[in-house]
């Protein structure tokens, strides 16, 4: 990924041009981990933006340029966490919380339209998407981070590790007990291969 | 080596991460743990599963990208400073189309346009004594004289307001005094009047008191004399009739006493014969 790498590198120097580009290259990546972790469309937005700021405020800081991704996912979590912390705190209740798999509308500019999905399709592809987001909602803080990094922004567990500033050992430990707990909790949905076949 | 292969080499195994040695052995101890083999397999179909989770289509909102490498021209300081001399230029052929001319002499700074008047002649320190001398003096004449005359009219205005006034309350104690003289004797003239009336009233409301208590007094006296003469006789009646009873009580006793004798001169008789 030279290419990157070399974009990185101008974006560290200070081009704005630069950094502009890697953030038209990394915001869907940063959204969608932000909306994985609280489904929720504007506190996902609130992360991205938050995380591109502290990114264009500290990246001139970044050492080693192939560290990147993690460096910009530490930046990431950090922003989630202080989210949930500053939600806690605030004690507040999101609609998405008190009926969850109903996800608000967003502006046509923020969200693409699938115009020409089959209508049917897409409805089972949203009760299938509630129904695992519901899924994810009921693992651990922890185990939450690590299972979206692994299996979404498919982050290697070096990268987690550096990401979150913890043993490699630990984010396998995490891994172990977040699997098992998902296969529990798809159990108990009886939410198999076979239901989902019409899917695949 | 461990005899079984912990949480984190099994997931490393599962993610493909595992190399070498540590592989080899992974994969031997699954050979001979079905059930293990079995778990691993679930792990796959849980991840197959969440992989139908997709991604949420956003686009990046738009962002003004500027460019660090401005020109010389265009830098903070060269702008303010090209500001300031093009200000001065304005300032200097205004002033120049006007006529605008300043000088500073003796003191003192004169800014005028076009042609200016020639300067008057500055005035010394004894001619600015003797004018402040003469100013005084007239503006001291001037307000002896006012108050000369404001302490004449008053005086004449406290004497006429003194005679208008005495005048005045002359007439109003006369008025008055008139005014005083005819309500006394209205007051008294009433006076007698009520007190008339009254004693009329009076002795009026004593006659016919008397009277009806005279009246009364009559009818009660018949009333006591009636009540009186009712209770005489019903003594004398009664007694009339106790006279009565006794009389006959006697008369029968005399009868039977009378009886009596002559039964026993009988009796007597026939013990003789």
């Amino acid at each position: 990924m030279m290419h990157a790498e070399d974009l990185v590198t101008r974006a560290r120097d200070g081009d704005p041009l630069a950094q502009g580009k890697l953030m038209q290259a990394w915001y869907k990546r940063i959204y969608n981990f932000g909306y994985k972790f609280f489904f929720d469309h504007d506190l996902a937005m609130e992360v991205a933006q938050k995380t591109f700021i502290a990114m264009h405020r500290n990246i001139a800081f970044l050492q080693e340029v192939s560290r990147f991704r993690p460096w910009l996912y530490t930046i990431a979590v950090n922003c989630c966490r202080e989210e949930l912390r500053r939600r806690k705190s605030a004690n507040a209740v999101s609609i998405h919380d008190l009926r969850p798999g109903e996800e608000e509308e967003s502006q046509a500019w923020e969200v693409a339209a699938h115009r020409h999905d089959n209508p049917e399709r897409t409805l089972r592809q949203s009760e299938l998407a509630d129904l695992l987001s519901a899924c994810l909602r009921q693992l651990s803080e922890e185990q939450r981070e690590v299972v979206i990094m692994k299996e979404y922004e498919g982050l290697k567990f070096r990268e987690i590790a550096e990401a979150l500033n913890i043993s490699e050992n630990t984010v396998k430990s995490r891994m172990y007990y977040g699997l098992e707990a998902l296969k529990r909790i798809l159990e108990r949905k009886k939410i198999t291969r076979e239901t989902i076949g019409y899917e695949g | 080596m461990k005899d079984r292969p912990d949480e984190s080499t099994l997931v490393a195994y599962h993610y493909g991460e595992l190399e070498g040695e540590e592989l080899a052995f992974v994969e031997a101890w699954l050979q001979q743990h079905p059930e293990e083999r079995h778990r691993l397999k679930e792990w796959g179909d849980a991840r197959t599963i969440l992989s139908h989770l997709p991604d949420k289509e956003v686009i990046a909102p738009p962002i003004v990208v500027g460019n660090n490498h401005r020109s010389f021209w265009k830098e903070g300081y060269v702008r303010m400073s090209l500001g300031i001399a093009a200000s001065l230029l304005v300032v200097l052929i205004a002033a120049r189309l006007l006529g605008l001319s300043a000088s500073y002499k003796a003191g003192e700074m004169r800014i005028g346009f076009g042609t200016t008047a020639p300067a008057e002649q500055p005035l010394s320190e004894e001619r600015v004594a003797a004018m402040i001398q003469a100013s005084l003096q007239q503006n001291n004449a001037a307000v002896q004289t006012a108050w000369e005359q404001d302490r004449k009219n008053l005086e004449e205005n406290i004497r006429k307001n003194v005679l208008s006034s005495s005048e005045k309350i002359d007439a109003l104690v006369r008025n008055v005094s008139i005014g005083q003289q005819e309500k006394i004797r209205e007051f008294v003239g009433q006076l007698q009047a009520d007190n008339l009336k009254l004693m009329k009233d009076y002795l009026q409301l004593s006659a016919d008191g008397q009277k009806e208590y005279v009246q009364a007094l009559l009818v009660d006296f018949s009333k006591y004399l009636q009540e009186q003469r009712r209770q005489d006789m019903q003594y004398v009646q009664a007694n009339m009739s106790n006279l009565q009873q006794n009389t006959e009580q006697f008369k029968k006793d005399t009868e039977q006493i009378l009886t009596s004798l002559i039964s026993s001169g009988k009796t007597e008789t026939q013990r003789s014969y």
